[in-house]
């Protein structure tokens, strides 16, 4: 399956080349066309209930002298891409930004890993081809699950069947940085329960609370990279389950519960692949900071700025969202994950999570 | 001065004494003590100075003989003196005119003229020639030879320093190589310090002569400067001179020397843009200052009860019932006709009444009863008859008292008028009673209220301060200045024959008046062909002989005028190339096709320079203002019949106004080329940077996309010629049959649209060609010319066909090598 992936991937990016090269042979100014990968170019796709690119599209093209660069490093890329694929090798993101360094053109090398990443994303949606399937991981995966499910994952070293609980040790189980090649087995699990901060997700765990309350423990590691979301989804498609995200109470907390959900802006070419957007907020609320009487900080400047700039993001126009965003400019307060903690360790698993859970209908 | 005066009736002798001591200054003693003046005041200045009036003299000689000049100067170095030789090409001088050309200060013919002219005071040369014969006690040498003289004279010349007379000590033919032109050789007492100064006259002489071909050999080095065209300045015209430029003295000398008798004919006959209606404003305006003006009342009207008939009636003596009443009657209605009457008026009104009742009655109207009747109704106009003691009208008497005076309120109302109306109404009427009391006053000496303008403000003035000190109120400067004018401007000017030249001539205060009446009128400018301004296409002619520039640019300004004397500015502005890139830009200074040199910092040339925001033209300027920098020089040319300079030496132009003005606007109108030629420049660098950037990326791009998909390499000068918004010119060939059918393609990728000339050399003969295209065959090649206007974004083709073997060669000009992309595709 892999390799006919691969060279699809392959001929796809070879696609991209060849339509430079008729531009070339046409006397057209050599351009790519990309959506524009803004807030304001991303809209509601009813069908699949995510949010996707609007039709806004940046032009890449030769024209200047910036353009012509541009696209010189992509067919340099392309290049790249296509012999890794050839010789099923991978790299990280950061490894194709020193490799550039190599190239024998310095008019193809790459100022700064912003400009890789972001070509990357260009070749990712102008090909239709994941960034997965291109073999390019980001530097740092590490996130992982701790819960009742058994799995089975294709590494390069042959095939492995693991149980996130049995199997592994305190730390969970590492998501690789391609889901697609895990195959669920079996599950327990009752909902999954996604959590931010590292500090928290090894609390519920030694709280015992995955195996209290079947539940499957994702770290979400601030930001989630691709393959946690993934995995996520294809928890959620595959084997039905709710999914939960525990976060901060603060802006920033709730874009992490908004990528999990909704797809992020950067990726919103993937949102399908990516995006869950039967997600739901645990907390903290804003609502909770006041009903349990949570030690707080104060908002900082740049947290309302995130606050009301969220109030206009596509992604966050619900009621729900609407109210507890304003309801926290008004108390002007934040509280974080561990705040939960002035009532005591177990104060967590036993009363929060229990009743938020009962709440939301998970439990 | 004070001692003397206290001495004076001690020593009775001293008026004696001091007149012996006065005694008539030499005019060597003169130079000598105005030598800084003249630009002789040290040795290294007193050899450019002498250049300078040699070389100014030669170069007018020559074009005034409609030569094209060619002047040799040469400096020699002997000893503690150097030796000036200066020769040209002009028309060689005779011997009687030549002492006087060389010797005598102050001889000249250009003083009095007024004419473009390098030189204009008749210092200059022999000025030179004195200051070598002061500090060498040599003679000028001087070889002359005219036209078709088979020898050429040589003179030696020495000015009698006592009285001034220029003396020929030698005298004999010689041989000379030049067919006609001068040559004089004067010895003095100089260094070379200045010869930079002396380097930058040359040349610049070089810039703005660009019809003369200069030489200068110094002991060292020498310098050719060629000419950058053969056609010689234009002649200018001698103009009389313009009412406003002149000065009393002058008009003074001017009648001396007129042989007009009456000054309309003088003003016409002697003056330039004065004709008779010209003359006749200029003479009222003599009339109005040198007679003053009549005061003229306003009429009766019928509510004053003022009965004119009568009093005419009671005037007229032993003339019958009828004609009397005839003449009454008539003198009446016409003073009632007038809203305001004067004086001459009522004379004239009164002489036509007697005219006419003479013609109707057949009585005569003598000179007494004319007078008689003049004098009753102008006594009873203001109001001064009651002082007779015989009322004109019987009720006045008892209201007397209380009715104020005619005059009173005739001023009162103008007055009121003139003043804001913030003033109080008994404050302008106490002011209105006084001034009229002025007026009776003069009438008193003068009945005819006859009052210079002078006279006018002196009696507002007066009444005006006691107002202030009798009623403490302020009466300013503006309320008193608009009485006069409101007073002034009912009054009329006087119908008095103004004098004759001859009794002007004497009569300096009347002079005065007249010069005043110049000015004051308003007169057209002068005109312009006085002037030969050296056109906007020779000052860039002269500046690329001189200074190798990438850029030039120039304007030419049209004429204007200041006090009397039209004058013209020009500009020229040369950038880039070899030019000094550091410190500030050169300003080349000229005036009547002088360079200046010295004085830089005094000249409104170089103040106008500074004044202007350069940074707004592309140059650099620190602190954005002051002379900018780059590699720039700018020249300022003004020509005038008299060019204001700050002193005698005439080293810097004077800061006149007028010619400031147009010196900035000259210069800004350069300028605004040279902005755009920035501009363009600017963008053409960016262009070929660009150029040379993708240039080098999309055939890397191509050659990668080739690899990439394993092809061979694409074509890509299309895409780049649309890229670099190019002008794409292409020729495409096609077999057909046993020749070939050529087209050349003009695709404008650009935003403007472009003018083509697109020559295709081809080896054989070419057939059918499309519209507009020509052939003209040479040495067996065949020019196919097609001039082509392309539309932005739009193509155009040139066809033909030809025979199969045929070679190309394709050449296009019109546009820019940056916008040009230049491709063959054989299909």
């Amino acid at each position: 399956m892999s390799t006919q992936n691969d060279q699809q991937a392959r001929e796809q990016l070879i696609d991209l080349a060849a339509q430079f090269y008729d531009q070339f042979e046409l006397g057209e100014i050599p351009h790519m066309s990309v959506p524009t990968r803004t807030k304001n170019n991303i809209e509601y796709d009813e069908d699949s209930d995510v949010w996707v690119y609007g039709d806004r599209e940046s032009t890449r093209s030769a024209n200047s002298v910036r353009g012509a660069r541009k696209l010189l490093k992509a067919v340099y890329t392309i290049e790249f891409l296509a012999d890794q694929l050839e010789q099923d090798r991978s790299s990280t993101l950061r490894e194709l930004y020193y490799l550039s360094e190599s190239w024998d053109n310095e008019e193809a090398q790459f100022n700064d890993q912003d400009e890789s990443n972001g070509l990357i994303e260009d070749l990712e949606i102008v090909s239709g081809v994941t960034r997965e399937d291109f073999h390019m991981r980001p530097e740092e995966s590490g996130a992982t699950i701790m819960g009742p499910l058994h799995l089975r994952e294709q590494t390069r070293r042959g095939e492995r069947e693991i149980h996130c609980q049995e199997d592994v040790g305190e730390g969970g189980y590492q998501i690789p940085n391609n889901p697609d090649t895990i195959e669920f087995l079996d599950t327990d699990a009752d909902f999954i329960l996604a959590v931010e901060t590292g500090g928290m997700r090894d609390r519920l765990v030694e709280n015992g609370f995955d195996e209290e309350y079947n539940a499957l423990i994702v770290h979400l590691k601030g930001q989630p990279a691709r393959a946690t979301r993934r995995i996520t989804k294809r928890l959620h498609d595959e084997l039905d389950l709710p999914v939960t995200v525990f976060a901060d109470g603060d802006p920033w907390s709730y874009r992490i519960y908004g990528s999990v959900a909704y797809g992020s802006i950067k990726s919103a070419h993937l949102s399908e692949y990516l995006a869950t957007p039967e997600a739901k907020y645990v907390g903290i609320q804003p609502a909770d900071i006041v009903e349990y009487d949570l030690p707080t900080d104060p908002l900082s400047d740049s947290d309302i700025n995130a606050l009301e700039s969220e109030l206009e993001d596509p992604r966050f126009q619900t009621d729900y969202w609407e109210e507890q965003i304003e309801l926290q400019l008004e108390i002007e307060k934040k509280s974080e994950q561990q705040s939960l903690a002035s009532h005591g360790l177990d104060f967590v698993t036993d009363t929060y999570l229990p009743e938020r859970l009962t709440e939301m209908g998970v439990i | 001065m004070t001692s003397f005066q206290s001495t004076l009736g001690d020593e009775p002798g001293i008026a004696e004494e001091l007149a012996e001591n006065q005694q008539a200054i030499s005019i060597a003693e003169f130079f000598e003590k105005n030598k800084h003046m003249l630009g002789f005041d040290s040795g290294a200045r007193g050899l450019v100075t002498a250049v300078k009036e040699a070389v100014d003299n030669a170069l007018d000689a020559a074009e005034e003989a409609g030569i094209l000049p060619d002047i040799y100067v040469e400096i020699q170095e002997d000893g503690d003196y150097y030796r000036l030789i200066v020769e040209d090409n002009g028309p060689g001088l005779t011997k009687e005119s030549l002492p006087k050309v060389f010797g005598k200060l102050l001889y000249g013919s250009r003083f009095h003229v007024r004419e473009q002219n390098r030189g204009q005071q008749g210092i200059g040369i022999s000025a030179a020639v004195l200051y070598s014969q002061l500090t060498s006690g040599k003679p000028a040498k001087i070889t002359s030879r005219t036209q078709g003289e088979s020898e050429a004279q040589y003179f030696e010349l020495i000015v009698d320093t006592d009285d001034n007379e220029p003396e020929i000590s030698v005298e004999e033919t010689t041989t000379w190589d030049r067919p006609h032109g001068t040559r004089i050789e004067l010895e003095m007492e100089a260094n070379m310090r200045a010869r930079q100064q002396l380097h930058d006259y040359i040349k610049h002489t070089a810039v703005v002569n660009p019809h003369a071909r200069l030489e200068l050999r110094e002991p060292k080095a020498a310098f050719k400067f060629e000419r950058a065209t053969d056609q010689l300045p234009e002649e200018t015209e001698e103009i009389r001179p313009h009412p406003h430029g002149v000065e009393l003295g002058t008009v003074m000398k001017m009648l001396t020397a007129t042989d007009s008798h009456s000054i309309s004919g003088f003003l016409q006959e002697e003056f330039t843009r004065v004709g008779k209606k010209t003359a006749d404003s200029v003479i009222d305006a003599f009339r109005d200052r040198h007679y003053g003006r009549e005061m003229r009342w306003r009429s009766p009207a019928t509510h004053e009860g003022i009965d004119l008939e009568s009093v005419v009636t009671e005037a007229t003596a032993n003339k019958g019932a009828d004609a009397t009443a005839a003449f009454a009657g008539a003198i009446a209605e016409s003073v009632d006709e007038r809203d305001r009457i004067a004086h001459h008026e009522l004379r004239a009104d009164v002489e036509a009444a007697a005219e006419a009742t003479e013609a109707d009655h057949g009585t005569t109207f003598g000179e007494t009863v004319r007078e008689n009747a003049v004098e009753a109704v102008w006594l009873e106009l203001i109001g001064a008859a009651g002082e007779d003691g015989e009322p004109a009208v019987g009720d006045d008497e008892a209201s007397g008292e209380t009715d104020e005076s005619r005059l009173v309120s005739d001023l009162y109302d103008l007055v009121d008028e003139a003043t804001s109306t913030r003033k109080d109404d008994e404050v302008v009427h106490a002011f209105a009673e006084r001034l009229a009391a002025r007026f009776e006053d003069e009438g008193s000496e003068d009945v005819r209220h006859r009052l210079t303008h002078r006279a006018l403000s002196d009696h507002v003035d007066r009444a005006a301060e006691l107002t202030e000190e009798y009623d403490d109120v302020a009466f300013g400067d503006t309320a008193r200045e608009n009485v006069v004018d409101a007073v002034w401007g009912v009054m009329a000017t006087v119908p008095d024959d103004p004098p004759l030249v001859r009794e002007l001539e004497s009569d300096r205060d009347a002079s005065s008046d007249l010069v005043d009446g110049m000015r004051e009128t308003d007169i057209m400018a002068p005109p312009t062909r006085c002037l030969s301004p050296i056109s906007a296409d020779l000052i860039e002619a002269g500046l690329e002989k001189e200074f190798d520039a990438d850029f030039y640019a120039s304007s030419t300004r049209d004429a204007e005028v200041h006090g009397g004397d039209p004058f013209i500015v020009e500009a020229g502005i040369a950038y880039g190339g070899d030019l000094e890139a550091e410190g500030g830009v050169d300003v080349l200074r000229f005036a009547n096709r002088v360079p200046l040199v010295y004085q830089r910092g005094a000249c409104a040339t170089t103040d106008v320079v500074r004044s202007i925001g350069w940074r707004n033209y592309g140059l650099d300027q620190p602190g954005g203002s002051g002379v900018p920098n780059g590699p720039a020089v700018i020249m300022v040319h003004v020509a005038s019949t008299n060019v204001p300079f700050t002193s005698e030496s005439k080293d810097a132009v004077a800061n006149v106004p007028e010619i400031e003005d147009e010196i900035e606007l000259a210069i800004r109108e350069a300028a605004r080329e040279l902005k755009s030629y920035l501009n363009k420049r600017r963008s053409m660098q960016q262009r070929r940077k660009k150029q040379n950037v993708l240039g080098k990326i999309l055939p890397e791009m191509a050659t990668k996309v080739a690899e990439v998909t394993g092809r061979e390499e694409p074509e890509i000068d299309d895409a780049i010629a649309r890229i670099m918004n190019n002008v794409l010119v292409e020729r495409q060939i096609e077999e057909n049959g046993d020749g070939q059918a050529v087209s050349v393609v003009v695709e404008n990728n650009s935003s403007t649209n472009e003018s083509l000339e697109v020559t295709d050399i081809v080896s054989a003969e070419p057939r059918n060609l499309s519209d507009g295209a020509t052939v003209v065959e040479m040495d067996g090649e065949w020019f196919v010319k097609w001039e082509t206007e392309v539309p932005s974004g739009d193509e155009a083709a040139l066809e033909y066909e030809v025979s199969a073997e045929a070679a190309f060669d394709l050449d296009v000009k019109g546009v820019e090598s940056e916008k040009l992309t230049l491709t063959e595709a054989t299909q």
